[in-house]
């Protein structure tokens, strides 16, 4: 697996690719967040934006690979795991970038109220929650499921924009509680959304790696 | 390796593309596949291959290290030749050191060598082709499924993969291959599989010793039944576990001779040393012959000479036989037109060679 995972991030760092959502996410954080605003606010705006972002890095990273590299792949590894690996990737990477982004937002914000440390571990489990989710969008709105560019490219979109408002969603979740500490400048950690986010996840990954060698 | 009742169609509601196909695949085992275009044969092979998954039915025992070469690989990748077969080395459970000496190797066996620092997206179709066959041998797989992999390959690469492909099978794989020459790895298909109608049936008569002498319609179109094809019950044929084991005798009986050699020559062969070992400096200006024979040569039939020791011979040999290093190191292969095969031996013969094996070889191309 590591040898796939490594392989699929060759594929997304020397394509360049990774920089489309990396601007987009800059141009959100950098218009969305200001410094000296209230930390919890910023946190919770900041790990929304990574939702469409990490949607948009998996779709990416399950299409772009040409056929005949995904098939030779799929015959040494299994198709499974390739898709897996893909799916992990798109993920990975996100939550990496989400992760600089949380600890900068602390730096810059308003911490009245709120130790540092309090903030980024409230903000590293929203912006995983909003990552992984934004995965499973991305995970069930490309191959196998969605094929043609067009309607996978609208699915992303309005998935994204529907998992951040539906209730019950576990990005909205991790949203609610981040506002909700803002109005009382009390840090508490949105767990349960991050543990459903977990578990959507993989829900979702197993579903795409099961049908990817039927469906395809 | 065993399919039992696969059934394959795009989608949930697309048109069935195979259905009912049982068959058994014995180990070390040359499999042709044939059918006219649009048939089913690279779905068969997709399937066998482990890309796809049967839509009905289920495919057992396949073996873990399976290796796939597609019919076209112009793929746009962003890596060199080189570091995309070390990350495929590395998929295929290859350390970074093996993967990187395996991969040098295997492109300059293919001739590929000056290209390994070349991107991707920069080669050219054939190189590109040399490329993907090449990660499929990285890994000494077990199972070796060849769709057409031979097209847009050079002479010199396609006896090469020739080559390659009897060492797997003398080293125990199973090998799988669509081909449109119908002389492909002629001599070694012990058990050829039609398909047909979403359908697939074996088109040799099992038990039959070797293969067919000759395979007009393997290219293509409805196979003649007049022909010793056997379709044993309706229509499909599940060939059980006996039938296949004798296959499986002849072919390797068939592959032998000229494979062992070849095998050995694979896992003596270290990373780095070129075509022209040792073994191929007491001939001298002998080995220069080689590029020239191997048009003269083609579609004939030709004999295999593996010889040792011997006093330097005459710059020019009778018949200019293509020599190559042989297994071990210490023996050369001559390979050579069947017509002059006896004025070969009898010079060899005159400056004290030792002839160690001597064999008919099916004609290349």
């Amino acid at each position: 697996m590591r040898a796939l995972l490594r392989y699929q991030s060759g594929l997304l760092l020397r394509s360049q690719r990774w920089l489309a959502p990396l601007l987009l996410y800059a141009a959100l954080i950098g218009v969305g967040v200001q410094a000296g605003e209230p930390v919890l606010g910023a946190l919770g705006f900041t790990a929304a934006a990574l939702l469409p972002v990490a949607a948009w890095t998996v779709r990416i990273c399950l299409t772009q690979e040409p056929p005949a590299a995904r098939n030779v792949v799929a015959a040494a590894a299994g198709r499974g795991r390739a898709h897996l690996a893909a799916l992990l990737t798109g993920a990975a990477w996100p939550v990496l970038v989400g992760t600089v982004a949380v600890l900068a937002v602390t730096a810059v914000g308003d911490r009245r109220g709120v130790t540092p440390l309090a903030a980024v571990l409230t903000g590293l489990p929203a912006a995983l929650a909003c990552a992984l989710t934004g995965a499973a969008v991305g995970a069930l709105a490309s191959r196998p499921f969605l094929r043609a560019p067009g309607w996978s490219l609208a699915a992303l979109v309005l998935g994204s924009l529907l998992a951040l408002v539906t209730t019950g969603s576990p990005a909205k979740l991790a949203m609610t509680v981040l506002v909700a500490g803002a109005r009382t400048a009390t840090a508490e950690p949105p767990w349960l959304a991050c543990g459903g986010a977990l578990l959507l996840a993989a829900a979702t990954a197993a579903l795409a790696c099961r049908a990817t060698a039927r469906l395809e | 390796m065993r399919l039992e009742h696969v059934g394959r169609r795009h989608g949930p509601r697309g048109p069935w593309v195979l259905r009912e196909v049982s068959l058994d695949l014995p180990a070390a085992a040359l499999v042709r596949v044939v059918g006219t275009n649009g048939t089913g044969k690279s779905t068969l092979l997709r399937l066998l291959a482990g890309i796809d998954a049967p839509t009905e039915g289920r495919v057992t025992g396949r073996p873990a290290r399976t290796a796939y070469v597609p019919e076209r690989f112009p793929v746009a990748l962003p890596f060199t030749a080189l570091d995309y077969l070390v990350r495929l080395g590395g998929v295929q459970g290859l350390g970074r050191a093996a993967a990187r000496a395996r991969a040098g190797e295997w492109l300059e066996r293919f001739g590929a060598g000056e290209h390994a620092g070349t991107g991707l997206a920069e080669l050219s179709k054939g190189t590109s082709q040399k490329v993907a066959v090449a990660q499929a041998l990285l890994a000494d797989p077990a199972l070796l499924v060849l769709d057409e992999a031979w097209t847009g390959l050079d002479t010199g690469a396609r006896a090469e993969l020739d080559t390659a492909v009897r060492e797997r099978l003398a080293a125990g794989a199973t090998v799988v291959f669509v081909d449109h020459d119908p002389r492909r790895l002629e001599g070694g298909a012990a058990v050829v599989y039609g398909v047909e109608g979403g359908r697939v049936r074996r088109a040799t008569p099992p038990g039959l010793p070797g293969p067919p002498p000759s395979l007009p319609a393997a290219d293509g179109g409805p196979r003649p039944t007049g022909r010793g094809t056997v379709p044993a019950g309706p229509g499909v044929v599940s060939v059980g576990p006996g039938v296949t084991s004798a296959g499986s005798g002849s072919a390797s009986a068939g592959a032998g001779p000229v494979a062992v050699g070849g095998g050995l020559r694979a896992a003596r062969r270290g990373p780095g040393s070129g075509a022209g070992g040792s073994s191929v400096a007491g001939l001298g200006p002998v080995s220069a012959a080689t590029p020239a024979v191997s048009g003269s040569a083609a579609s004939r039939p030709s004999v295999r000479i593996v010889v040792s020791g011997g006093r330097p011979l005459p710059g020019r040999l009778p018949g200019d036989p293509a020599v190559v290093p042989g297994a071990d190191g210490g023996t050369t292969v001559l390979t050579v037109d069947a017509a002059h095969s006896d004025a070969l031996l009898g010079v060899l013969l005159a400056a004290s060679w030792h002839v160690h094996h001597l064999g008919t070889e099916g004609a290349r191309t």
